[in-house]
């Protein structure tokens, strides 16, 4: 469960994020977005306890992330768009830091699975610089979901993939929702909005345009046309310009 | 088509130096910049200047301080050490000729309608920024070597000669050598044709010495005189002066005791030069291939430089066994520790430190019983000495494995649910770990080593209990010294992200890091004030009472706990900026 309220980020007289107030359930994926400096990456690095927020609250998993940044940030998990690795430890490795810093018990038994489900099982002696662009990617994932976090977000999480990667992705992100996470993402791809999202958050400027569930909003936006595209309701909603 | 090729080098030259006068708009740019030239001006500018005469006019060449009668050897070595640099040229290449060109420069030029020659020819004009950089830079801090005679100005354009023919050398041999791996000569097939060739030149210079030479008697080594008079005999007998004489006229200039002989050496130089020059635009071999490899390897090199990330940069990265397990669970800090130590050399182990240590403490018992290895000791103790000064003062630079190097990593340190003070203390455990390994053991040679018969004071009680009392301080001094950096990081993360960048170059990059340097000695001085002032007058009221060795260890008590309440505020400090730390809005210009 993630709730937000009043959310506010400035960087000096710039408001990044403007009152930016939601909910997401258990079992939801919500799609953020909006055209490019529309605040969607500043916003899920709020949410992740990556950057502080100016003004406003942000409880994940029922824990308020300023009072108690630790408990809020145990349950939550961040996937940025590019996989920030370290350079000298392997894949197994990587997960062994990881275990530690969670506090994760016998991770060696949730380990091997994931990285069996994933596909990487045979890199996992593997340096990051040997890896692809997309093992990189499923090595970070592997790190992320090690400590079962009931609260995950993506950003931009198809960047560099092949197609069979993009599948797997959003299969993935699915399977975890309907395992009860509460999943957010940023994209500019609407097909993944259409085929993961459940709703959908539209920013522009810093400033919510409109939320809810995908029909809700294509429907608020389609004048009462039918078969509206979601790029034809994606460029109604934000007017068409990034400013 | 070369028109075009001079305006794309003349025209990157001129905005590289624009873009350079430009970030001096930048407070921190202005300031190194300052800092740099006055380095440079008291470094060697004054000194050349006070010291040296000038370098035009009358009385521009002043006495020559090596006696001219030495000169022909010093020729004849310089000669010899240019031809052994040579000869490696042509033994240790093992790869295709491979031209270095920018990924933009190979971009652009490879499918542009310019014949090869023409892309070797602008090389080679790329190649002379540099090499008269460095010919200037070696002049300067060399203080152009005035003992040699001839002026900052003929050994200037001595040191061009000697590194433009090299340039020129190595891209012939190496042209020449990808002909040969062309016609299937492999590259150790022509290492053994050369050593064949070195060796029989050798045998034969040799042999011909033998015949004609006597061999050195002791009374050659009285002086240096007379062993420089027989090696001059040596260099100026038989085959080798032959041997000697092309490289002899690549160096002519730089050895030129005065103008008229400045000018004598110019024509032969420039002959040599002329004739690299013309062997290297006349061959003809594909380059392409490796060029391009060659570019990608240093677009990568350059990336991971970017990003401060040296081991790999050097391409040396490789998967390692961890210094020790790491259980699940337990302080999260340790894993900062374990996954640092997985970054640095497999030498930095528990068990190397006790090998270390177990080697210093038999080592230095046993020489202590033959009385005639005083100056094992006395070398060892100064080597010593000089490693507690070198760690001391530069070890939080070079042992960078904490958090400047995870800074571009900041984002997915700051998801781990761990308070700020928690990541700074994990991140500096591991180069805390390496320098107080190498201060101990420092110590350790100290303490077994250096003579104590002049200080009668100092007994060996209370030598132990000075050695047991800095155990536990080197370690939170080393703490302590690490703060600086890291706070640095999080407080000026553009500055240190400049700074890793070792690729940064310029006056104002040197200045940078002179105030850097400075700055961390002032704080270090004045987080040591307290602990080491209290501890000098608690020893000095309470030695009387207690007897020195008792007041020494109390004080190192005292120290330890000051110190270490100052690294604690240090971290918790760094712990709550590391909290509102947002990288990419520090970057942002």
């Amino acid at each position: 469960m993630i709730e937000v309220t009043g959310l506010i980020k400035r960087y000096g007289a710039f408001t990044a994020v403007k009152e930016l107030s939601f909910t997401v359930r258990p079992g939801e994926v919500l799609g953020l977005v909006g055209p490019n400096g529309a605040g969607k990456t500043t916003t899920l690095r709020c949410l992740a306890g990556i950057i502080p927020a100016t003004a406003g609250t942000i409880h994940i998993a029922g824990q308020d992330l300023t009072a108690d940044p630790v408990a809020a940030k145990r349950s939550l998990a961040f996937f940025p768009d590019e996989p920030r690795l370290f350079d000298y430890l392997t894949v197994r490795q990587h997960l062994a830091f990881v275990a530690r810093i969670y506090g994760v018990a016998h991770h060696e038994d949730i380990a091997q699975p994931l990285l069996e489900e994933l596909e990487i099982a045979d890199k996992a002696d593997q340096l990051p610089g040997e890896l692809s662009r997309g093992m990189k990617q499923k090595l970070a994932i592997a790190c992320g979901l090690l400590h079962a976090p009931s609260v995950m977000f993506f950003d931009e999480p198809l960047t560099g993939l092949d197609p069979l990667g993009i599948r797997r992705m959003k299969d993935s992100i699915l399977k975890r929702a309907r395992a009860g996470a509460t999943v957010v993402l940023s994209s500019h791809l609407l097909h993944l909005l259409e085929e993961v999202c459940s709703h959908v958050l539209i920013l522009k400027k810093g400033e919510k345009i409109a939320d809810g569930t995908l029909a809700d909003v294509s429907a608020r936006f389609a004048n009462g046309e039918a078969n509206v595209s979601l790029e034809e309701i994606f460029i109604r909603a934000t007017g068409g310009t990034e400013s | 088509m070369f028109g075009a090729l001079l305006y794309l080098r003349l025209t990157s030259l001129r905005n590289t130096v624009l873009s350079r006068v430009r970030r001096l708009k930048q407070p921190k740019y202005l300031v190194g910049a300052i800092v740099g030239a006055g380095y440079f001006y008291l470094m060697f500018f004054r000194r050349m200047a006070a010291g040296r005469p000038p370098v035009h006019g009358p009385g521009a060449h002043g006495p020559v301080t090596v006696p001219p009668e030495l000169l022909p050897t010093l020729l004849a070595l310089g000669a010899l050490i240019l031809l052994v640099i040579v000869v490696l040229g042509w033994i240790l290449p093992d790869q295709r000729a491979g031209l270095t060109f920018t990924e933009a420069e190979i971009a652009f030029l490879f499918p542009a309608p310019v014949r090869r020659r023409t892309l070797i020819l602008y090389k080679l004009i790329n190649s002379q920024v540099a090499i008269m950089f460095t010919a200037a830079i070696i002049t300067l801090v060399t203080g152009s070597w005035g003992f040699l005679g001839g002026s900052a100005l003929t050994h200037g354009i001595g040191w061009w000669f000697i590194l433009a023919t090299l340039n020129l050398h190595f891209m012939g041999a190496s042209f020449a050598m990808t002909r040969l791996l062309d016609n299937g000569i492999t590259p150790w097939r022509r290492r053994f044709a050369v050593l064949g060739l070195v060796a029989l030149v050798a045998l034969v210079t040799l042999a011909w010495l033998w015949r004609d030479l006597r061999a050195p008697a002791a009374a050659d080594f009285e002086s240096f005189r007379t062993a420089a008079a027989y090696l001059n005999t040596l260099l100026t007998s038989g085959p080798l002066p032959w041997l000697l004489r092309p490289a002899e006229f690549v160096v002519g200039p730089f050895f030129a005791p005065d103008t008229p002989a400045f000018l004598a050496a110019l024509g032969p130089a420039l002959l040599v030069f002329a004739l690299h020059y013309i062997w290297v635009l006349r061959s003809e071999v594909s380059f392409e291939d490796a060029s391009i490899a060659k570019s990608e390897k240093r677009a990568a090199k350059i990336a991971a430089v970017r990003e401060g990330n040296w081991r790999a940069a050097s391409g040396a990265i490789k998967a390692r066994k961890p210094a020790f397990r790491l259980a699940s669970t337990g302080r999260p800090e340790v894993a900062f520790l374990w996954k640092n130590l997985l970054s640095t050399f497999p030498i930095f182990r528990l068990g190397t430190l006790v090998t270390l240590a177990l080697v210093i403490l038999i080592g230095g018992l046993w020489i202590d019983v033959f009385p005639g290895y005083r100056g094992v000791q006395t070398g060892a103790s100064a080597f010593a000495l000089f490693m507690v000064a070198y760690t001391l003062f530069l070890g939080p630079q070079l042992a960078r494995q904490d958090f400047r190097s995870d800074l571009l990593n900041t984002d997915i340190l700051k998801t781990y649910p761990l308070r700020g003070w928690q990541v700074m203390l994990g991140q500096i455990l591991t180069p805390v770990a390496i320098l107080s390994s190498i201060l101990w053991l420092a110590l350790l040679i100290l303490l077994l080593m250096v003579h104590f018969r002049q200080l009668a004071w100092l007994t060996p009680s209370l030598r132990l209990v000075i050695g047991l009392g800095l155990v536990p301080i080197v370690p939170v001094l080393c703490a302590l010294q690490l703060l600086v950096p890291n706070a640095a990081a999080l407080l000026f993360p553009a500055w240190a992200q400049t700074m890793r960048n070792r690729s940064e170059r310029g006056i104002e990059m040197l200045g940078q890091r002179l105030i850097f340097i400075a700055g961390q000695l002032v704080v270090i001085v004045l987080a040591l004030l307290p602990a080491a002032g209290g501890a000098a007058l608690f020893i000095f009221i309470t030695q009387h009472w207690i007897g020195l060795p008792a007041a020494v260890a109390v004080a190192a008590g005292g120290v330890v706990a000051c110190l270490a309440a100052e690294v604690w505020c240090g971290l918790w400090l760094l712990g709550e900026r590391f909290e509102k730390f947002d990288l990419s809005a520090e970057l942002r210009p």
